[in-house]
C-alpha cells in the first residue's frame, strides 16, 4: 500500500495564499501547537499565547509571501515570528502581573486531568515535578530560556533556532550550555537532581 | 580526548545527536576513566529527560477553539476581499491602484469634507457649547461625532497598525448600553508611512461597503458585504487617506 503524499510547508502555504482554506487548517494544524506551546513556556501565561497564536498566523495571512523556503524551514520562521510576539507581549504586560492563571472562560478543569492512572502517588510526584521544570525554565533570563524552548522542548536543530533567534549556530550553542547549567542549579536548589523516571547512574561494568 | 574537549561535547552526546561517531566513542571512552565527566554527562541526560517530560506532558496543549475560530473567519474574509473587488486601498496595495482611481476617492473625500465643515461651522455656530466636544475624537467609544474633526499631532499616536480581533473583542466586551459608538483602532493605509511626521491631518467620517472590513483584515461576513459600514477616514493636507477605522 502506498503512503498518500504530504504536502510540504512550502505547498501548503503557496495554497493557503491562493485562498485554499484546507491547506490552511492544514498548515494551522500542523503548527499551531508548536507557537501556542513556545509562548507558553516563553511567558508562562495561557491569555499571551493565544494572543501570540494568533498574531503569528495573522502575520502569516498578510504577510505569507515574504517567507522565502530557501532561508529557514516554516517552523523555524514561525519559531521566531512567535519570539518577537512574546517579547512584545510581555513588555508590554510587564505592569500587570497576574498573580493566578485565569480559567479558560470558566470553563472546568478537562476530566481527563482529574482522573489519577494507576499510580496516583507517582502522577501526583511526576505533576510536581513537571510543574516545578516549568517554573525554573519561567524563571531563566529570556535568552537562555528561548534557546532551551527551542531545542529542548521544540526539538529544533541549532542552526534552525539560529535562524529563528536570528543569531549564529555558535550562540546558540553557547547559550544551550549556560542555560542547561542555570536550570541545573535552579532545579538542585528546588530539590529535583534526578531523571524523571529512571536513576541515571554511571555504569561501572 | 580531555576534559575540556568532552565539555564541548557532552550536551551533543546527551542529546545522541553527535554525528561524528569517532567523536563520540572517544567521549564515551572518557566517561569511563574521569568521574567528573561521567557525572557531567548523567546530569545532562537527566536535565534533557526532565525537560522532555514536560514537552510531553504539554503535547496536548493547544490554542482553545475560539482562536481557531477566530482565524479562520480572518482567512475568509481575507479570500472574500481578495476575491472581491478593491474598496479600500490596503497595506500593500495602494500601488497597485490606478492613479485616476485614486484621484477620484481623494476628490470625493474632498467634496465631503468639505460639505460636512460647512455643516459642522453651521451647527456650532447656532450650539456653541459644542466647541468642547470638536476636540479629539477618543480611539473607542467616542460619543459619535459626525462631522469631521481635527486630529492633532498627539492623536496620530493612535495611528498605529496593530490586530484587529482582539482589539475589537475588547472593545465589545467594554461596551455598554448607553454608549453609542464603539470604534476599531486605526489603520494605515499607506505602509511605511509616518503620520507622526504630517503637519496636519483631518478626520473624517465616511460610509464604505461592508467588504471594506475584509480590505483590513477584519472578518465580515459576505452576505451583508453590501450594506454599509461607517468609518473615519484620516487625510493628509495633500487629501489623501492616510488610516482608516471602522464604527459600529
Amino acid at each position: 500500500m502506498t503512503k498518500p503524499m504530504v504536502p510540504s510547508d512550502a505547498e501548503l502555504l503557496r495554497s493557503m495564499l491562493a485562498g485554499d482554506e484546507r491547506a490552511f487548517t492544514s498548515l494551522y494544524g500542523r503548527y499551531k501547537g508548536l507557537v501556542y506551546r513556545f509562548a507558553l513556556l516563553m511567558s508562562g501565561q495561557a491569555s499571551i499565547a493565544e494572543e501570540v497564536t494568533q498574531e503569528v498566523f495573522l502575520a502569516l495571512l498578510r504577510n505569507g509571501r515574504r517567507y522565502d523556503p530557501e532561508r529557514a524551514s516554516l517552523k523555524a520562521y514561525l519559531c521566531g515570528a512567535a519570539r518577537n510576539q512574546v517579547l512584545l507581549l510581555t513588555k508590554k504586560e510587564r505592569p500587570y502581573v497576574q498573580l493566578v492563571e485565569e480559567s479558560d472562560e470558566g470553563q472546568e478543569t478537562p476530566i481527563a486531568q482529574l482522573i489519577s492512572g494507576d499510580d496516583p502517588l507517582g502522577d501526583c510526584a511526576r505533576n510536581e515535578a513537571n510543574r516545578l521544570v516549568r517554573q525554573a525554565v519561567l524563571a531563566l533570563p529570556a535568552r537562555y530560556r528561548e534557546v532551551i524552548v527551542l531545542c529542548d522542548f521544540q526539538e529544533l536543530s541549532y542552526a534552525e533556532a539560529a535562524l529563528a533567534l536570528d543569531c549564529p549556530v555558535g550562540t546558540v550553542n553557547s547559550r544551550l550550555h549556560r542555560g542547561h547549567a542555570l536550570l541545573s542549579k535552579k532545579l538542585r536548589a528546588a530539590g529535583l537532581d534526578s531523571a524523571p523516571d529512571a536513576q541515571v547512574m554511571r555504569c561501572f561494568a | 580526548m580531555n576534559c575540556h574537549d568532552f565539555e564541548k561535547l557532552a550536551m551533543a552526546l546527551a542529546r545522541n545527536s553527535l554525528l561524528d561517531a569517532k567523536a563520540r566513542d572517544q567521549g564515551l571512552i572518557h566517561t569511563e576513566v574521569c568521574n567528573r565527566c561521567a557525572a557531567l554527562l548523567a546530569q545532562e541526560r537527566a536535565l534533557l529527560a526532565r525537560l522532555r517530560a514536560v514537552a510531553v506532558e504539554m503535547a496536548g496543549e493547544e490554542p482553545p477553539a475560539r482562536v481557531d475560530a477566530l482565524l479562520l473567519a480572518a482567512f475568509r474574509a481575507q479570500t472574500a476581499a481578495t476575491a472581491s473587488s478593491i474598496v479600500i486601498p490596503a497595506q500593500g496595495r495602494v500601488g497597485r491602484w490606478s492613479s485616476w482611481k485614486l484621484a477620484a476617492v481623494a476628490a470625493g473625500i474632498l467634496i465631503l469634507i468639505s460639505v460636512m465643515a460647512i455643516l459642522w461651522k453651521s451647527t456650532s455656530s447656532r450650539m456653541p457649547q459644542r466647541e468642547d466636544r470638536a476636540v479629539a475624537p477618543k480611539p473607542v467609544n467616542t460619543p459619535g461625532p459626525q462631522a469631521e474633526s481635527p486630529v492633532s499631532r498627539d492623536q496620530v499616536a493612535d495611528v498605529r497598525p496593530k490586530n484587529l480581533p482582539k482589539r475589537i473583542r475588547r472593545h465589545a466586551s467594554m461596551k455598554s448600553p448607553d454608549e453609542t459608538e464603539v470604534v476599531t483602532q486605526f489603520f494605515p493605509l499607506r505602509e511605511g508611512e509616518d503620520l507622526t511626521t504630517l503637519d496636519s491631518l483631518q478626520m473624517v467620517r465616511v460610509e464604505l461597503p461592508g467588504s471594506a472590513l475584509g480590505e483590513v483584515g477584519l472578518p465580515f461576513d459576505p452576505e451583508t458585504a453590501p450594506e454599509s459600514v461607517k468609518a473615519d477616514v484620516v487625510l493628509g493636507q495633500d487629501g489623501l487617506a492616510r488610516a482608516i477605522r471602522f464604527v459600529r
